[in-house]
């Protein structure tokens, strides 16, 4: 490589001002993800789970059981080139071809380790692969996939299902009489059979002090979390999407140390809140400032580079993979509580004000309008998913909100989680050019209407 | 105009018609709510005096306004019908429930509120399991329900009311459940079509003239000489649901639809609500349980350690073989539409179970639009052949 080539690469690793403070909490993330395999590989009892938005993660973190969350490793899969050949046995099997992309590829993986390997972990698996599991924590938040493939693989190994239940009222009904108790109250009993079932199967018992160390530590990085991304709302923004993503792990999956990740949160949030001081931009020059929903191209990410050159800074992002807004929880003792009432925030916690807001779509969708409201949005970046319809039905009514109250516009990319050709970078940048001008126009639009940004 | 006093050509004349009863029942003052999936407990409906309107898609009305709410790889059916919702096919109804008994069905909630302004709108959340916090957790919303129906109708839902509700309701299970007992004779004496077209009257019309409708139509199939011909093949199908006779007679120009196990078909008539002293727990438990419907997860033995994937498909599926058996069925089409995943996930399991129980059987996927018809046509005649 010329040194010039060297030098442009450099430069194009600049435009984006990554955050420091992000590299030792990812790093440690990336380690874990490592030790974690290994030690499965030794023998050590293996879990896969749903992405379960904090439901289950706590008490298996208390258990020191090794988790493997098959919607990321079909995300490693994707990425590495790995999946096609997992999705053919998936078809050949019998799976419809319209599921979720991550399903299929994970089917397939399991179809040919269990049935044509006899339960070897596939030699070409990426990052050591995923080992047969004692037991599968499937949820019934956000999507049906979410528990009907891990039910679909009963197919290949009979290994129990355990499904997380995440209650999803309407907005109005959340606020009749005793609504909100009786979810609460489901979490707390169901919490409690799903601990003595990982007792059963384990053998271990659960160190209730322990869990309670870990729930509060859980509740304490997520917290410092949301503090960090409210800090985003300065102009210029400090922290690029990019950051968001790579720490996000350690904040929604727990991986790593968590005490670790918390010393880690409180560098990040030093660092972000000096930068606000120092008004120091996570892009040189930052024009447009845009919201992302949902669910990033993770093949495709230079894609934010090439933005980032054009002025493009990306201030808040991905509803699903945000921290909940905080709740005091200080007076709640049970440790099932607290989950319970934590996890319910995530997707409940919007709905007070999506209610006066008269936004009857209270997660998901209103979260959108209150980002490009407050972190003033010029702009939102939409990328459904053709495999992933929960990540990806709601976004013409974002673009409809966001536009109709805000008049701020979106730009609507299609991709997929598997198919990566489906995202097309140069398509996307073509169409970039021109929505700026988008961008512009309704920067003049809200100002004769009065919005202040 | 004799004819059409008989039970089978009133149906006909409903499932062509369906709004034209809820009008005039509109037009003397009752209140019509909407409801489209079969996990709306329509018996408290009943009970209040609200007439009950199972709201569909029209496969011959191309989808154009729907396309500003919903992406298009959305399962058709829920996107069709909330496209007929938005073009005020159904402007009579004073309100909907909509139930979460999939992921559309709940994401479509918060258009169907956000987009059409009706007097009365409820969603109902459902547990993902049958557990028993699940159960009591579900008697809650149910509890919700019967708030919010009070507050909009001014009147109070008294157990008495909701017991002779149920018991209307159960009636009306037993009688179609009594109707597929017609089509066990070889050849069968009443057609899947005809029954299709009962079953979408019923839920277009006050359980009580559903129930006069029913009687008569038995009565009427048990009397006539002019049945259904006797076809090589005799089918069970196995659906979301399935609400057009143009899709049912394409399977029924070469076998005999006699078992439909969809939301058209007997799904929502298959078991009866037990009358328990408090009836929501009765409900609770029908709904919850009883409804065969993929969507919700289930398994051997609750919090089971150990797995059998045998046993679990004969603890998810073993119901359909009693269908088999009981209605001698040699041959099984699992169709759906395109998307709709708590189904689509169940088809290689539910296939691997017919193939135990040494019944052939399809996979078909199609739109829910008239152009997927054709192609449909084919895959079942060449299914067809290949297995008579």
């Amino acid at each position: 490589m010329g040194s010039e080539r060297i030098m442009a690469v450099e430069e194009k690793k600049k435009v984006i001002n990554r955050l420091k403070s992000m590299y030792p909490l990812r790093a440690k993330v990336n380690e874990t993800y490592q030790k974690s395999v290994e030690a499965m590989r030794a023998g050590k009892p293996t879990v896969w789970a749903m992405l379960n938005w904090y439901y289950g993660d706590p008490i298996l973190k208390a258990m020191d059981l090794e988790v493997v969350y098959p919607e990321n490793y079909g995300a490693i899969l994707a990425a590495t080139g790995y999946a096609q050949p997992y999705l053919e046995y998936a078809d050949a099997d019998g799976f419809p071809t319209h599921l979720c992309g991550y399903s299929r590829a994970t089917l397939g993986y399991t179809s040919k380790m269990m049935r044509e390997l006899k339960g070897e972990i596939p030699s070409e698996a990426p990052l050591g692969g995923m080992p047969k599991p004692i037991f599968l924590m499937s949820s019934s938040a956000v999507c049906d996939a979410r528990y009907k493939w891990f039910q679909a693989l009963g197919r290949y190994m009979d290994v129990p299902v355990w499904t997380l239940e995440a209650p999803m009222p309407g907005v109005k009904e959340l606020f009749m009489e005793g609504s909100y108790e009786r979810m609460v109250d489901l979490g707390v009993k169901h919490l409690r059979e799903f601990v003595a079932f990982v007792e059963r199967i384990t053998g271990r018992k659960l160190d209730w002090d322990k869990l309670d160390e870990t729930v509060d530590l859980m509740i304490e990085v997520n917290r410092l979390w949301h503090e960090i991304n409210e800090l985003r709302k300065a102009r210029p923004c400090p922290m690029h999407s990019r950051d968001f993503w790579s720490a996000m792990p350690a904040a929604l999956f727990l991986m790593g140390d968590l005490e670790h990740s918390l010393q880690c949160f409180r560098d990040m949030y030093e660092e972000v809140k000096e930068r606000v001081k120092d008004r120091i931009g996570a892009i040189a020059e930052e024009k447009y400032r845009l919201v992302f929903a949902e669910l990033p191209p993770w093949h495709s990410l230079r894609f934010f580079d090439r933005l980032a050159e054009r002025g493009w800074n990306f201030v808040v992002e991905s509803f699903g993979y945000r921290p909940p807004i905080p709740l005091d929880l200080s007076g709640v003792s049970d440790p099932l509580e607290k989950i319970t009432r934590f996890s319910l925030q995530v997707f409940i916690g919007y709905y007070e004000d999506a209610l006066e807001q008269n936004v009857p779509a209270g997660a998901l969708a209103y979260p959108y309008l209150k980002y490009a409201r407050e972190w003033r949005c010029d702009g939102a970046l939409l990328h459904p998913l053709i495999s992933c319809r929960s990540a990806s039905t709601h976004l013409p009514y974002v673009a409809n909100l966001i536009m109709e109250r805000l008049k701020v516009p979106s730009l609507t990319i299609e991709g997929d989680i598997v198919d990566l050709r489906l995202f097309d970078p140069e398509d996307a940048m073509a169409r970039a050019e021109p929505f700026e001008e988008t961008m512009e126009y309704y920067r003049r639009v809200r100002k004769q209407e009065g919005f202040d940004w | 105009m004799a004819d059409k006093s008989k039970g089978l050509s009133k149906a006909k004349e409903i499932y062509r018609n369906r709004s034209v009863r809820a009008k005039e029942l509109k037009a003397e003052g009752k209140k019509i709510i909407g409801y489209p999936c079969v996990y709306v407990p329509i018996e408290m409906l009943t009970a209040l005096d609200l007439i009950p309107y199972r709201t569909y898609g029209d496969i011959r009305e191309p989808v154009t306004e729907a396309d500003r709410a919903l992406p298009t790889s959305f399962c058709s059916i829920i996107r069709s019908c909330f496209d007929c919702a938005l073009k005020a096919r159904d402007d009579f109804l004073d309100g909907i429930v909509v139930a979460h008994s999939c992921d559309p069905q709940e994401k479509t909630a918060r258009l169907w509120e956000s987009y059409i302004s009706y007097p009365y709108f409820h969603f109902m959340d459902i547990p993902g399991t049958v557990r028993p916090e699940a159960m009591d957790y579900f008697k809650g919303q149910l509890s919700d329900l019967k708030k919010t129906l009070e507050a909009f109708t001014g009147k109070e839902l008294s157990s008495d009311r909701l017991k002779a509700a149920i018991q209307s309701h159960n009636i009306q299970r037993a009688l179609v459940r009594e109707l597929y007992e017609l089509t066990k004779p070889e050849p069968p004496l009443i057609s899947g079509t005809d029954i299709l077209q009962v079953i979408k009257a019923l839920m277009s019309l006050p359980v009580d003239e559903g129930n006069e409708l029913l009687t008569q139509v038995i009565s009427d199939v048990k009397d006539r000489t002019d049945g259904p011909e006797r076809k090589p093949v005799r089918l069970i199908l196995w659906s979301s649901t399935l609400d057009d006779v143009e899709i049912m007679q394409i399977f029924e120009n070469g076998a005999n639809m006699v078992m439909d196990e969809s939301c058209g078909g007997i799904r929502a008539f298959r078991a009866k609500v037990k009358l328990t002293d408090d009836p929501l727990d009765g409900l609770a438990q029908y709904y919850l349980e009883e409804i065969t419907c993929a969507r919700t997860f289930r398994e051997t033995v609750l919090g089971e350690t150990r797995k059998d994937y045998l046993e679990d498909l004969e603890s998810r599926f073993g119901y359909l073989k009693d269908f088999a058996q009981e209605w001698k069925v040699n041959g099984a089409i699992f169709l759906l539409v395109r998307y709709c995943d708590p189904f689509a996930f169940e088809v290689p399991s539910l296939n691997d179970y017919f193939d135990s129980i040494g019944i052939p059987s399809i996979y078909i996927e199609y739109d829910y639009a008239q152009g997927a018809l054709a192609p449909l046509r084919t895959r079942v005649e060449a299914f067809l052949e290949t297995i008579s």
